[in-house]
């Protein structure tokens, strides 16, 4: 049943987007805002909670999109909140991208990093990817400090974890 | 019955019989001696001195002055005391006798009717006592059973209790041997894991310090490198 609903929603996003014209900008600016809402747990509690008026949680989404994101992304963000969905929100951006990348053709890789990638560390990754894999991705990077360093890519169900994080966790493992 | 009964009838008939033989002689001399005087006297005719002087008759004349049986009695007295004898014999036979004799047989026949009751009472008595002496000794051998019995348990119960306590002996023995072993291992894990824990922090922050953004970018760099080499 959810997930029935986050697939609804998602294509439900991507059909708004598609048509509003769009598409990749709306695609970045609902994957950071997912990404603001997983990391903020004040602003998940508030969003998602079902006491808080359906007018007060538009508001606090329009405060903070209002001049940071686009129309049509402000709009999608206050359908999913105003429908009671926002706590799939992060599942349902995670969808729609996944959605909007298949129409190209191509997977989404996360990338989660504890600096940003460059353009260029951007373009040679989806090529290792495609050389290793044979999908062709979109990267979507998140930073993330917990990675220490190196980076952790997620293709689906696929890891390739090459960060500091995964050392210090077998050096740990090696202590026991 | 019959022949005791004859002999009971012949010993008076006999003694009668003797008597009225004998009441001959005294009948002969059952006058008085006056009157056979007279007699003798008379036979001689007319009475004088010279008779008298007669050594015939006083030979004659002594003889009445010969005493009468003193054992028999005169004929007359015979007769009326036999008469009341039979009549008394007869009575005492048709009517006594079967009294006395009937008396006599249901005394004999009470005494060992009382005899035989007895006979029956004391077998009666010896076979109860017989019962009471089996059920007397059924009675011992079953208490004798049942203390050997009671016994025999007690002394399961005694091993069985030895045996439990000597098995939870040992389980405690083993529970403090392997919680003893258990606490050592906990304890050796637990030095184990802080030794790491402050080892690694140690590393964690030197490696934190050493990740300047030349390093990061090398370390990603590395990281595409490692995904471009690593075949499918």
């Amino acid at each position: 049943m959810a997930d029935a609903a986050v697939a609804g929603y998602a294509e439900a996003l991507f059909s708004v987007a598609s048509v509003e014209g769009d598409l990749s900008a709306v695609e970045d600016e609902l994957f950071d805002f997912a990404q603001a809402f997983r990391s903020n747990d004040e602003l998940r509690t508030t969003l998602a909670d079902d006491n808080v008026p359906a007018a007060r949680r538009l508001q606090v989404v329009d405060d903070l999109l209002d001049g940071r994101a686009s129309a049509t992304t402000s709009s999608l963000v206050a359908m999913v909140v105003g429908a009671g969905r926002a706590a799939e929100l992060p599942a349902i951006v995670d969808a729609f991208i996944e959605r909007s990348a298949a129409s190209r053709n191509k997977a989404v890789a996360t990338v989660r990093s504890a600096i940003a990638l460059t353009a260029d560390q951007r373009e040679r990754l989806a090529a290792a990817i495609r050389t290793s894999t044979g999908k062709d991705v979109e990267i979507r990077v998140v930073e993330d400090p917990s990675v220490l360093g190196g980076v952790v890519t997620e293709i689906g169900d696929d890891i390739i974890d090459g960060s500091v994080r995964r050392r210090l966790n077998q050096l740990r493992e090696s202590f026991r | 019955m019959r022949n005791q009964r004859n002999r009971l009838l012949a010993a008076p008939l006999l003694a009668l019989v003797v008597l009225v033989a004998l009441a001959g002689p005294a009948s002969a001399s059952g006058d008085s001696v006056g009157a056979c005087m007279a007699e003798h006297l008379e036979a001689h005719g007319e009475l004088d001195s010279h008779l008298l002087h007669d050594e015939a008759v006083q030979d004659e004349l002594e003889k009445c002055f010969e005493a009468p049986s003193p054992i028999l009695p005169e004929l007359n007295e015979i007769i009326w005391g036999g008469g009341a004898f039979l009549i008394l014999f007869v009575l005492m036979v048709k009517k006594g006798f079967p009294a006395v004799q009937g008396a006599m047989d249901a005394r004999a026949e009470r005494i060992r009717s009382d005899l035989d009751e007895a006979d029956r009472a004391k077998l009666d008595a010896q076979s109860v006592k017989s019962d009471y002496e089996a059920r007397l000794a059924d009675a011992k051998a079953e208490a004798s059973r049942l203390i050997d019995e009671a016994r025999g348990d007690a002394e399961k119960v005694r091993a069985d209790l030895v045996a439990r306590a000597e098995a939870d002996a040992a389980g405690i023995r083993e529970r403090a041997a392997a919680e003893s072993d258990a606490a050592k291992a906990q304890a050796i894990a637990d030095l184990r894991a802080e030794v790491a824990s402050i080892a690694l922090g140690a590393a964690e922050r030197v490696v934190q310090s050493s990740l300047d953004a030349e390093v990061q970018g090398n370390l990603i760099d590395a990281y595409i490198d490692e995904v471009a080499g690593a075949d499918g």
